[in-house]
């Protein structure tokens, strides 16, 4: 008994693990927070893109001995410019735009990564090195979350009216310019704090998944801020902790965790569940039967 | 400290103006061409005209999403962009534009109303609860403030974004389609609302389709085809003529004289509609109204007319 208890506290003797758990809880709530408002903005091709197309900023900065964030936002930057300029010169749809440009930025890296072998590591910059995470990069990680925390804290409401109803908004005298640019801002923050937590091609689920998640759990929006940061939080840690035991790939036991819960909330989910609507239904079917004869 | 007395609330009566205005959109579309037109405090005015006919332009101008190439709106003669700090337009949006998945309960949505007012945390005080609780009331919605916004009828929905231009104390309130999806009693119990509004002092414009129910409700009309062709009281507004210049041959019509209606039909002939109410003229071209108990004034002229 002792035993296996010994076994399941190993990981929490090395400091590398425990770091590497309370990061990627720090990083999973930023990103479950955020995530609430992408699922419902419909932002998912966006959070996708935009976590793609930090990466030649990232590579740069390196290079330059600068810090990773301040690389990733300027990238950022770029691609949401880039993208909004083709949308609006030219007759492509707005998914076919994202898709060009993000994958544009993203192929720019890839060259950027090889070209310049001294640099970065790929693999880290694709499936993230929370294990390994240098002083530095967890400052910038705590800066980043610190940041757009209070920010989405402070204006969850006035950002929540935004995705519900810009014209209100402006109707009501707040600038949803400045609200985009806001949720925009921190997509593109999180993208870089997130990559190192999980690598470029999973961020996207700690974008949407907790969102999505508890979205099927709650019809309030205060709640399902809660229980998106709460799942982020929750599925980092103990995905963190679970890949000393699975031997490395952190990132993917994050987010198969979040996966599982999500499969496990699709169908049990309580209203908005498989087996819940299944049962309206049929109940439903007996009141017209019912009513019938 | 004003909210019992919401009605009186309305100090100085509105006026909106509207003069010259054009919209040009980057693709080189014209959608509307010195449109004038001015409302004082106190009136429904339809807004009326074919799809395309630069309504919604002229909604998204007067609320500051579109910025005309020519032209000016004004409000108390303050510009659009004082219009908006000021939140003294309220709109009411087509029931296609709403997200109603959005997990917003009907009292959020209500409250929404209030941001405006509030502090730069949105956190609702007494007084915005209050004028909430208020708002839900009279579109008696109340019982229904914790529902989803999904899990309502096609009407309560409709209710519930003009129980929100009420919590924002608009002295303008804009209503797109108001009227689309909604049943008999639920159109009446918003007719009866917006004519409380009216009361009060607030300009109200209602974009339609629905040309039938316009005399009903609407005391003034502003027709349009890419311009204002023409703003009044309804009944010099809504003329055959004026019509047919905004709507050309786009609308149904049933003549009488053309049809198979005879004269030993007399008064007996019945109008029936699905959905849109019929607008019927009479003898002369002039407009038939639906109630003539509330148009006594109007008959006893008219007979007098015809038998001069």
């Amino acid at each position: 008994m002792s035993e296996s208890l010994q076994y399941l506290l190993n990981p929490l003797q090395y400091e590398y693990m425990l770091r590497a758990i309370w990061v990627s809880a720090l990083v999973g709530g930023v990103c479950g927070f955020l995530s609430s408002f992408v699922t419902l903005k419909g932002w998912s091709l966006m959070g996708d893109a935009l976590s793609h197309a930090v990466v030649p900023g990232v590579v740069i900065a390196y290079l330059l001995g600068l810090p990773f964030a301040l690389g990733a936002f300027v990238a950022a930057i770029l691609a949401t410019g880039a993208m909004a300029f083709i949308r609006a010169q030219s007759r492509i749809r707005e998914d076919a735009t994202i898709g060009i440009v993000f994958t544009s930025f993203f192929a720019l890296g890839l060259v950027l990564i090889t070209a310049f072998p001294a640099g970065l590591d790929l693999k880290v910059i694709l499936y993230g090195n929370i294990l390994g995470i240098a002083a530095g990069d967890v400052m910038q990680v705590v800066v980043i979350a610190v940041v757009v925390l209070c920010l989405l804290g402070l204006k969850w409401r006035d950002l929540m009216l935004y995705c519900f109803d810009a014209n209100q908004a402006r109707a009501l005298g707040i600038k949803p310019m400045v609200l985009h640019m806001i949720l925009l801002g921190s997509l593109a923050a999180v993208s870089v704090a997130a990559l190192q937590a999980v690598g470029a091609i999973l961020v996207l689920a700690m974008l949407v998944t907790p969102g999505a998640t508890a979205y099927l759990l709650t019809d309030r929006f205060g709640k399902m801020i809660w229980i998106s940061s709460g799942l982020g939080i929750v599925t980092s840690m103990l995905g963190s902790y679970a890949s000393y035991f699975l031997n490395g790939a952190t990132g993917g036991c994050i987010v198969s965790l979040q996966a599982l819960v999500f499969l496990g909330v699709f169908v049990l989910a309580p209203k908005h569940g498989l087996l819940a609507s299944r049962r309206a239904r049929l109940k439903e079917e007996i009141v017209v039967k019912e009513g019938v004869s | 400290m004003s909210y019992p007395e919401y009605p009186e609330k309305v100090d100085s009566a509105p006026n909106l103006k509207v003069q010259g205005v054009s919209v040009v959109y980057s693709n080189g579309h014209q959608a509307l061409r010195d449109a004038s037109f001015s409302l004082e405090g106190g009136t429904i005015c339809a807004l009326v005209g074919v799809n395309g006919s630069g309504k919604s332009t002229l909604f998204k101008s007067i609320m500051g999403f579109l910025k005309p190439t020519s032209g000016v709106i004004t409000i108390n003669g303050l510009p659009v962009k004082e219009i908006l700090k000021q939140r003294l337009v309220a709109y009411v949006p087509q029931s296609e534009e709403v997200d109603w998945q959005f997990p917003v309960s009907v009292w959020d949505v209500v409250m929404m109303g209030r941001y405006g007012a509030m502090n730069f945390l949105r956190i609702a005080r007494a007084v915005d609860r209050k004028i909430v609780e208020e708002s839900l009331k009279r579109v008696s919605m109340w019982e229904y403030r914790d529902r989803q916004i999904g899990e309502l009828s096609g009407g309560q929905k409709k209710r519930v974004f003009l129980a929100r231009a009420l919590a924002q104390e608009g002295k303008v309130i804009l209503l797109d389609e108001p009227f689309t999806g909604v049943d008999v009693s639920t159109e009446h119990a918003i007719i009866g609302l917006l004519q409380e509004l009216k009361k009060a002092g607030c300009i109200i414009l209602v974009s339609t389709h629905n040309l039938g129910s316009v005399p009903e409700f609407c005391d003034q009309v502003v027709l349009m085809n890419r311009t204002v062709l023409a703003y009044g009281p309804t009944a010099d507004v809504f003329t055959e003529q004026n019509l047919t210049l905004a709507f050309g041959g786009l609308l149904r019509e049933f003549q009488f004289e053309q049809s198979t209606i005879q004269a030993h039909d007399g008064r007996k002939v019945r109008v029936f509609s699905d959905d849109e109410r019929p607008l019927v003229f009479g003898k002369d071209g002039h407009l038939e109204y639906r109630d003539r108990s509330d148009h006594e004034e109007l008959l006893k002229q008219r007979s007098k007319e015809h038998n001069e």
